[in-house]
């Protein structure tokens, strides 16, 4: 596994640089400077040229062929590319645009509020959607199973942001069963979270169930299930025993990779419920074009995605014997 | 299996009665301790505190509790006055208004801080003002702020030039004297101007001047925007980003007392009733940063905040086809303010484009096919009056019996000047683009309102959406035809307003527009020098028709601001120029229970 695990990382490195290009061309090449806004209202040519500066985009875009006449080869490098390469690399990635703070810390901050949010979000979708498709899968066919399948649909058909404003307006305002907006580090986050959590395990729900309902009635049909019965075993024992165990790999497969995403928050209900996490902050970043900050967290996305297809695959071989790593 | 299903049905049931209570309203630990707390809403995060570099109103709004600056606006007298703040009395002024000689008062001391040496707030002196204004100067320090002191002060452009030698903005010699600047002593302060400049009480009034602690600047370097180490009457207690910023009374603020005087209306109408009083009144203030319309207008419906604006998809919620409040407001205790905003919204052309900027009977077009009114009825909800001019009716030098043949809705005329138009164009068809600073669903509305308006005159227009950042960077780079923009007065001087058409502002500066008049140019050289007299309003007028005449710009509409508040929030008098003003706000607990419960 070990070996599997480096050849992994190794093949890895041409991904991340080819993320880091993309990137790059997205957002110096494409997007261009933003010196004029950050100058103000009653900007003067000056002061633009010094912010350009300040943020190097006033160095050339791929090789500094003067810098490198000055100061010898390493100069060469004193590029925008070069500079955006090396700030990935570091995961220093500078100030943020419009904040001028510095882009870690501010990921550093926003990840526990993200977390406190998408977590328990996670976790009860994962149990419930479980849950509730083992007991689908067993009475399959029956009213409870085709009203459910019926529900499903309406929840997937719904858009997100119909759950949030309902959800806020109905349970939030009208009922005040739970603050509408706000956020508070610690335990008094469990008041405001309650709200978006339940918006966020109810809105998944459907997608969740219809699929692992799917991936469990072909394991009901299997031999070892009639088997079972036929031995004698309670039917809560083979639904969760048997059943659920080898229905895993697919279930693994969403489920890992829905993992490091967690860190990212979630855009919507951050904004909508005042969480400030990285959710709330992209988003803030891509209406506000901050670059560094939405470069940096497409970086690290893209990061976590790759370490999540790792994990996958480990994962597979941990709970199925009959896969290798090789 | 049925002791599972056992367990799911007494946990259903649970949710079920859980879900059935509602919230009590609990008190917090302040109010219970019988402290007045101000609950606040923003609709946009806070960028940073540091005056120096502000920018934002939101910004702006919550430094101007803790930083003070030398002149203040007053409080309740109409047309807006200045007053002494930091300042002690108002300046001399001597040699034609060319020196300021400022005493400031001796009672003020900074926020006790780790800043200080012994952790205990020191007094305020001159130098701390020279100190400010000079990192507003060094151009290290990349100040959006600079525009109020460039080519104003005797030296300071010179110490802006020295700065550009420097390599780091902590390398910069503050003590390099300028000459402008002088401290006649520790509480006297002498400004010395390269001309005369009638404004500039006003901009002694804006926030950016506000004296700054070098302790503070060299102990929290770039992190100083997210300190506050200022002199006002309240302090920072806790801000978490993007949610939630806390300030509580300043303990060591001076003996400041509620004004005496006002309006004649202003006894009548309960503003004067805390005349004496010692300020703030309020002792805590809490704001919370809700950007998306729904929960920022939730928040005030559910009386978590005192005041908020009207989003638009809740306006009529709020009020009625008459203008009014609605039935479901007034059960709830609110009251409405209506407000002027120094302001003026228009569609400019860029008058360096081949095709806009050389065909005047085409821009004259343009603006008598634009249906004013019935776009601040569509799209602001009746919120603002049709401009006529540059000037909002707010400003003293508004001619109301101005009739601007361009600025109203005539489509005859609109066709006719079509015509001349087209001819000029060698009679070719024409076309122009639009561009409009935002790329949601209400940009693309007006966009094609726009469209339908210049239909009608036979004029097919294409039109642009940008975000704010491309637009803006395409706006001073001269990039654009017709740009959709606004100016909102940074003071009570319709030379806030001039200064966009004035020639040597063009691009990047705030002459977007790219005008060049020699005769409007000539004009605002003598007005920018003049103090205010019905001599200068008179060129100022002068100098709107100009711009008029010229059609640089399709002038749309002045806003209007609906603002309601629940009616325990005491002493909220309109102010157009509202930064700073919280510590004069009070609160009647009383009513406050009687309304929203707690």
């Amino acid at each position: 596994m070990k070996t599997y695990i480096i050849r992994r990382l190794l093949y890895m490195i041409p991904i991340v640089f080819g993320v880091m290009l993309i990137t790059f061309i997205l957002f110096n090449v494409v997007g261009g400077d933003r010196s004029v806004e950050l100058a103000g209202k009653t900007a003067s040519a000056e002061t633009i040229a010094e912010i350009r500066h300040e943020y190097g985009w006033d160095k050339p875009m791929y090789f500094n062929t003067v810098a490198a006449g000055e100061r010898g080869f390493k100069g060469l490098f004193d590029s925008q590319l070069f500079h955006h390469l090396r700030k990935c690399l570091t995961l220093d990635f500078g100030k943020s645009i419009r904040d001028r703070r510095f882009i870690i810390d501010i990921i550093k901050e926003g990840a526990g509020a993200s977390l406190s949010l998408t977590v328990p979000i996670f976790l009860i979708s994962v149990l419930a959607a479980l849950a509730i498709s083992l007991l689908v899968a067993h009475w399959r066919g029956t009213k409870f199973d085709r009203i459910l399948v019926v529900l499903c649909v309406v929840g997937m058909s719904m858009p997100y942001l119909s759950y949030i404003m309902l959800g806020q307006y109905f349970l939030g305002y009208k009922l005040n069963l739970f603050p509408v907006f706000g956020y508070e580090p610690g335990l008094a986050a469990v008041q405001y979270l309650a709200l978006p959590v339940l918006i966020g395990v109810i809105s998944g729900l459907g997608s969740e169930v219809r699929m692992y309902r799917t991936i469990i009635l072909d394991e009901i049909g299997a031999d070892y299930v009639r088997t079972a019965r036929a031995k004698g075993l309670a039917t809560p024992n083979i639904l969760f025993k048997h059943v659920l165990k080898n229905a895993m790999i697919p279930v693994i497969t969403r489920v890992v990779l829905a993992i490091p995403f967690l860190f990212l928050g979630s855009l919507l209900l951050e904004r909508f419920f005042g969480i400030p996490g990285l959710g709330y902050l992209t988003i803030e970043a891509i209406s506000s074009r901050d670059d560094p900050v939405i470069s940096a967290m497409t970086f690290i996305g893209a990061l976590l995605y790759l370490f999540g297809l790792i994990a996958t695959d480990i994962c597979y071989a941990l709970v199925d014997p009959r896969v290798k790593l090789k | 299996m049925r002791f599972h299903l056992k367990v799911f049905t007494w946990l259903l049931a649970a949710l079920l009665v859980g879900s059935g209570c509602r919230r009590e309203e609990s008190l917090s630990e302040e109010e219970a301790a019988g402290l007045k707390v101000r609950y606040t809403v923003a609709a946009s995060k806070v960028r940073g505190l540091d005056p120096g570099d502000i920018g934002d109103v939101t910004s702006s709004s919550v430094a101007s509790q803790m930083f003070e600056t030398l002149y203040q606006y007053h409080f309740l007298k109409r047309p807006y006055e200045l007053i002494p703040m930091l300042a002690e009395s108002m300046p001399q002024i001597r040699d034609d208004g060319l020196t300021y000689t400022i005493k400031i008062r001796q009672d003020v001391y900074f926020f006790d801080d780790q800043c200080f040496g012994g952790g205990v707030g020191r007094q305020l002196t001159v130098h701390d003002f020279i100190y400010a204004w000079k990192r507003i100067a060094n151009i290290k320090y990349l100040s959006k702020n600079w525009w109020i002191f460039d080519g104003r002060i005797v030296g300071l452009d010179d110490f802006r030039e020295y700065t550009k030698s420097v390599e780091r903005k902590e390398d910069v010699d503050y003590d390099r004297p300028v000459e402008g600047l002088e401290a006649l002593d520790k509480f006297t302060l002498q400004i010395k101007l390269t001309k005369p400049w009638p404004q500039i009480l006003f901009l002694l009034a804006h926030l950016p001047t506000a004296p700054m602690a070098r302790e503070a600047v060299d102990h929290y370097g770039d992190q100083l925007r997210n300190v506050a180490i200022g002199t006002g009457p309240y302090m920072l207690k806790s801000w978490r980003r993007g949610s939630k910023i806390i300030m509580v009374r300043n303990p060591k603020f001076r003996k400041v007392t509620y004004p005496i005087e006002g309006e004649p209306q202003d006894k009548s109408n309960g503003f004067l009733d805390d005349s004496g009083e010692l300020i703030p009144l309020i002792d805590r203030i809490e704001t919370t940063i809700a950007e998306e319309s729904q929960p920022y207008w939730l928040l005030f419906m559910q009386g978590k905040v005192d005041a908020a604006g009207i989003p638009k998809d809740f306006y009529n919620q709020a009020i009625n086809p008459r203008g009014t409040l609605t039935k479901q407001m007034i059960k709830k205790g609110i009251d409405l303010i209506v407000r002027e905003d120094p302001s003026t919204f228009w569609f400019g052309f860029n008058m360096e484009d081949p095709l806009v900027g050389k065909n005047l009977p085409l821009r004259q077009a343009m603006s008598c096919a634009w249906n004013r009114r019935e776009y601040v009825e569509v799209f602001n909800n009746n919120r603002g009056v049709s401009a006529k001019g540059i000037f909002p009716p707010m400003f003293k030098e508004y001619d109301p019996n101005f009739v601007n043949t361009y600025t109203q809705y005539y489509l005859e005329l609109a066709r006719k000047l079509m015509a001349q138009a087209v001819q000029l164009n060698n009679g070719k068809p024409l076309e122009v683009t639009l561009s409009l600073p935002g790329t949601d669903t209400l940009s693309r509305q007006m966009g094609q309102y726009f469209q339908r308006c210049m239909d009608k005159i036979g004029l097919k227009v294409k039109v642009d959406y940008y975000d704010w950042p491309t637009f803006q960077d395409r706006v001073k780079t001269k990039s654009l035809q017709i740009f959709a923009m606004g100016w909102v007065a940074d003071y009570p001087d319709g030379e806030s307003f001039l200064q966009v058409f004035y020639g040597p502002n063009g691009s990047p500066g705030p002459n977007n527009f790219n005008y060049h008049n020699p005769k409007y140019d000539q004009l605002y050289d003598k007005i920018s020098v003049m103090p205010d007299s019905e001599k200068r309003s008179k060129i100022y007028r002068e100098m709107e028709r100009i711009v008029c005449d010229d059609c640089v710009a399709i002038f749309s509409y002045h806003s209007i601001a609906y603002v309601p508040y629940y009616k325990y929030l005491k002493n909220y008098k309109p102010h157009v120029f509202q930064y700073g003003l919280t510590k004069y706000r009070d609160i009647d607990l009383e009513l406050r229970k009687e309304l929203i419960g707690r």
